[in-house]
């Protein structure tokens, strides 16, 4: 067992200790009653402030792994697709990967993620939240458990920001971990702009909220409270300086041109944007890697954005001092078969696929796992979605095993089960 | 049976009203009376605490409600003034009747259970039969075909995403036995029995057999994508799994190829396979997966090493159902008869498809299991009357003790001696009391159903308010397709599209249900509701203003437009102390309209 002093040094600095210690009396301590779960709700507070923040680049459609990030050249199962080196000696990527290639000093590569689902939106709920779907519970994705923790709820701007529509929401945590809809990065999202000006909106919403108290008085008291939280934030939102994050004009063309104008490049970048504003979870979103045909024509044109986004992404992240709270997953739902098909595509395989993770604390430069010379199962190191969301939840100092509770009473984990990936952290 | 003269002429008038067949008209319980028994029920009940029930709404306020609630929209001011002045005292009977034979009434309803279907769908391309799910409940609304039936049709339907709405409930989760069977006992029985689907339920008395036997009734569904219509989808019955399924697990590759390799050369070809029908559909899917030489033939090595199609894929169908073993989750588990939980009823395995869902919904719509009706009643009363008896609508089981419940059971009793007649039950819980009562903030010594609460508007009654409200043809013709200023607004899809930001799960409690920040954006921010707020041009405000010179007036007209009532005299006071500060009377009056469509009055029924 742990001694509690490690526990205790989990909190990361000597302040925080010395504030665990005043909380806590010296006799609980020395009865040991005391877990992780309650450590983790007393630094609450503190968590809130560390300002730990997730990225998640997601392959919608399943991205194949033997044209991303695990080629197996020479191989029949490998086709065409040609490796290229990377800074990092001993490690090729696909040659789709010319600009990751180079940031391979800040990458983990899993080659070895093993997983059960093969159809696009069970996979695609699973890997959003960490559980199968199930109709009678609506399991919230794995950002908003996480905003959830470690978020700050008065937060100016909304802490779960998607790029595109997500297969997964707040669910059972509620409206306030549903994720912010970015449709167009680089400008203002749909109506959070005034039409009327900033003065007039602030006139209306006063008035508004003195016409409420009829109401009010009248049986609506907890609709009026309600309304009126509701209306907080989003004029919050309206009229808040962090908003300005949302608009790219202050940004410098050559940052802009290191992203791309792609959607996805112009996604990475307000990516780091909002999370340097104090955003916890941004996804965003390229589709289409849905390769059952053709793919050897199509590759090179999906990857090119992420690549440019991605690199761009991770560099910008470190140089400006983000890149260790900040932790990057490239993932999609699934992998690809490794033989190709007739129609010169491979279909889903969620047996064997790969996943690219990038700072928060872990050991960049390095692959965990192998999916053998043919590329048709994990070989050593097998990882499962838990797996892999306890490892994020040990990034943003997230308790994995905390337990919120669904509307029929059920308790259910952050992540069930899993643990964390060997040799993934420096 | 001697029933007084005076109920049965009402059940005759009860019965002309609604579609009841003439035949069973005099069993039929009169919706009056029923509703009178339940208001004594309530009455009783709150005499020991000595609760003074909140009063009864007057009439504007109960105008909007009912008028929410069976026509999805709000009255509109003339409807309003003409039924605060009509002397006839049967009015608010009358109303409610004439709004159950509207077409508005069939269509927010099949509306709400599109919504109650769908939000928990496990299928992501189930709203590819959403509209047509919608159309069909529509008919059965307006036909007022019996509850009963219409559960039938749902849990034994067959047929396609382009015809067959009735496919909606087992399409939604892909025919998946464990799925259906959750939701069967959800929507149809208040039962949230899936939490035992992985142990026995915590609260209830169900065990995991429990719910596999339930789940035994449906293995047999198959979901297939129509070959020769992409983006098409079957449901239909897999019966012939059963001879498939043997024929599968007995396969041995190696007996097989020694089989068919008749020339003795160590490799089958087309040619050969061309007997064995099986085979020689799959034989170029076949090739594609194992012929590593491509020389169109197969060898023993590369027969063998193709993967054999999973049986057990979303979608498939199965001749069984298996209980999973929790310890070995890859064994396949324990053969599942189908039991009906309720009340142990069975139906043997190696029963066809639709012999099973034909029984189960037998056993589910049977007089006699009191859930089916409860259920029902629960519902339906929690959207009119603000709350449900339960905590949760949906979740009724044994371990859950209902407020009122003979109440509830009064109802459900006479709900299934009406023939599981919907528009009967509607017309019973908007006659009573109870159903007329003032809104009251909840306190903790509050009797049940001494007042009504509030609940927030489903989005289709957000946006046919507002479309009330805003009226038509506001939005300057320079931008393109005509349409009203709402269904512009929802850009894509008109009210679908609304409702993909106004939308909520019906049977999520009120309490959870709040609203979202991109909604309170919408509606303080969006172009087009901005415009159509504007005082100039051909706008419902210009319109008023120009038709009241008066301040007074206008206001009055304002309010009676957007929340179906005159202002109070503190909110007139608040308004004109607002005119005269702004000091632009136009200005003032856009920003007047915009705060009653933002208010939380507008989005809530009261």
């Amino acid at each position: 067992m742990q001694s509690i002093h490690e526990r205790v040094s989990l909190a990361g600095n000597t302040h925080s200790r010395r504030r665990f210690l005043h909380t806590i009396s010296a006799a609980t301590l020395a009865a040991g009653a005391f877990g992780f779960t309650d450590l983790v709700s007393l630094r609450a507070d503190d968590l809130r402030k560390q300002g730990k923040s997730m990225i998640l680049l997601w392959m919608q459609g399943g991205p194949s792994q033997f044209e991303t990030f695990d080629p197996k050249p020479g191989h029949e199962n490998g086709g065409p697709t040609q490796a290229i080196d990377t800074a990092v000696s001993g490690i090729q990527i696909a040659e789709f990967w010319p600009q990751v290639a180079k940031s391979m000093q800040d990458i983990t590569l899993i080659r070895s993620m093993t997983n059960k689902e093969g159809n696009h939106q069970r996979a695609s709920y699973q890997l959003h939240t960490g559980y199968v779907p199930a109709g009678s519970v609506k399991h919230p994705s794995f950002g908003a458990a996480v905003a959830h923790q470690i978020a700050d709820p008065a937060h100016d701007l909304p802490t779960v920001v998607s790029i595109g529509r997500p297969e997964a929401g707040g669910g059972f945590l509620g409206v306030d971990y549903e994720p912010f809809i970015v449709d167009n990065p680089g400008t203002l999202p749909t109506n959070v702009g005034t039409p009327v000006g900033q003065d007039r909106l602030a006139r209306r919403l006063e008035h508004m909220q003195k016409l409420e108290s009829e109401f009010a008085s009248k049986g609506g008291q907890m609709v009026v409270d309600n309304h009126r939280r509701i209306y907080d934030k989003a004029s919050r939102l309206v009229q808040s300086p962090l908003t300005k994050a949302f608009d790219f004009t202050d940004e410098s063309q050559a940052v802009r041109d290191s992203y791309g104008s792609s959607q996805f490049g112009r996604g990475c970048l307000l990516a780091r944007r909002l999370i340097e504003k104090g955003v916890t979870f941004v996804e965003v979103r390229m589709g289409n890697w849905d390769t059952h045909f053709d793919a050897e024509s199509r590759l090179a044109g999906l990857a090119s954005p992420v690549d440019q986004g991605m690199a761009a992404l991770i560099a910008d992240l470190k140089s400006r001092g983000r890149l260790n709270d900040t932790i990057v997953v490239w993932m999609g739902e699934f992998g690809r078969t490794p033989k190709i098909n007739p129609r010169g595509g491979r279909d889903h395989y969620p047996r064997c696929f790969n996943v690219a993770l990038a700072g928060g604390g872990i050991k960049g430069g390095q692959v965990i796992g192998s999916s053998g010379p043919d590329g048709s199962a994990p070989v050593d190191s097998p990882v499962s979605v838990s797996d892999l969301y306890t490892s994020i939840c040990h990034s943003l100092k997230v308790n994995p095993e905390h337990e919120n509770v669904s509307p029929l009473g059920r308790p259910m984990k952050i992540v069930d089960g899993g643990s964390v990936i060997p040799g993934l952290f420096a | 049976m001697t029933i007084p003269r005076i109920i049965r002429v009402c059940v005759l008038i009860m019965g002309c009203l609604g579609n009841a067949p003439w035949a069973t008209a005099a069993d039929k319980p009169s919706a009056l009376v029923t509703a009178r028994k339940v208001d004594h029920l309530i009455a009783e009940a709150l005499q020991p605490g000595n609760v003074q029930p909140a009063s009864l709404v007057n009439d504007d306020t109960f105008l909007r409600r009912v008028t929410l609630d069976l026509a999805g929209t709000i009255p509109t001011p003339n409807q309003v003034t003409d039924f605060a002045l009509d002397p006839d005292p049967d009015k608010r009977s009358k109303r409610i009747d004439q709004l159950l034979t509207s077409d508005a009434y069939a269509d927010i309803w099949s509306s709400y259970w599109r919504e109650v279907i769908f939000s928990r769908a496990t299928e992501a391309r189930a709203r590819i039969v959403q509209d047509l799910f919608e159309s069909w409940m529509k008919d059965q609304l307006t036909r007022n075909v019996g509850w009963d039936q219409i559960a039938t049709e749902l849990l034994t339907a067959t047929g396609s995403t382009k015809e067959n709405g009735e496919i909606a409930l087992i399409f939604a989760h892909t025919g998946e036995p464990e799925e259906i069977a959750s939701e069967a006992a959800r929507i149809f029985l208040g039962i949230q029995i899936q939490c035992a689907n992985c142990h026995n339920h915590p609260y209830e008395k169900w065990t995991r057999e429990n719910f596999h036997q339930f789940a035994a009734f449906f293995p047999r569904i198959q979901v297939r994508p129509e070959p020769d219509d992409p983006g098409t989808f079957h449901v239909r019955s897999a019966d012939q799994m059963a001879g498939r399924q043997t024929m599968r697990a007995n396969f041995n590759p190696a007996e097989a190829f020694s089989r068919m390799d008749q020339n003795r050369d160590g490799k089958i070809t087309r040619s050969e396979v061309s007997r064995v029908k099986f085979l020689a559909d799959r034989f170029d899917q076949i090739l594609a997966l194992g012929d590593k030489n491509k020389d169109g033939a197969m060898t023993k090595e590369e027969f063998e090493s193709v993967p054999r199609p999973d049986a057990n894929q979303p979608g498939r169908g199965s001749a069984e159902h298996y209980m999973p073993d929790l310890d070995n989750p890859t064994a396949e588990g324990q053969l599942m008869q189908p039991v009906f939980f309720v009340n142990q009823a069975k139906i043997q395995t190696g029963a066809d498809d639709l012999q099973r869902r034909e029984t189960v919904a037998k056993y589910i719509t049977a007089k006699n299991n009191p859930w089916f009706a409860r259920s029902f009643v629960n519902r339906i009363w929690a959207e009119l009357v603000g709350q449900p008896f339960t905590d949760v609508v949906d979740d009724m089981g044994p371990g859950h003790e209902a407020q009122s419940q003979q109440v509830l059971d009064l109802l459900a009793t006479d709900f299934v001696n009406s023939g599981y007649d919907i528009q009967w039950l509607y017309r019973t819980i908007a006659n009573t009391q109870a159903y007329q009562r003032q809104l009251r903030t909840p306190t903790s010594s509050e009797g049940a159903f001494a007042a009504t609460s509030p609940t927030r508007l489903r989005s289709d009654q957000i946006y046919n308010s507002l479309i009330a409200v805003l009226g038509e043809g506001v939005v300057p013709r320079s931008r393109g397709q005509g349409g009203t200023p709402v269904e512009r607004l929802a850009n894509r899809g008109g009210r679908n599209g609304f409702a993909q930001l106004f939308g909520f799960d019906p049977s999520t409690p009120q309490a959870d249900i709040i609203g979202t920040v991109p909604q309170a954006l919408f509606l303080m921010n969006q172009e087009i509701i901005n415009n159509a707020v504007r005082s100039a041009g051909r706008t419902r405000l210009a319109l008023l203003l120009s038709q009241n010179s008066d301040d007074r007036d206008a206001l009055s007209e304002l309010y009676l437009l957007v929340l179906s009532r005159e202002p109070s005299p503190g909110e007139t006071e608040l308004n004109q102390v607002y005119l005269t500060s702004v000091g632009n009377r136009q200005e003032a009056f856009e920003d007047i309209l915009w705060s009653l469509i933002n208010s939380s009055e507008f989005i809530t029924k009261r």
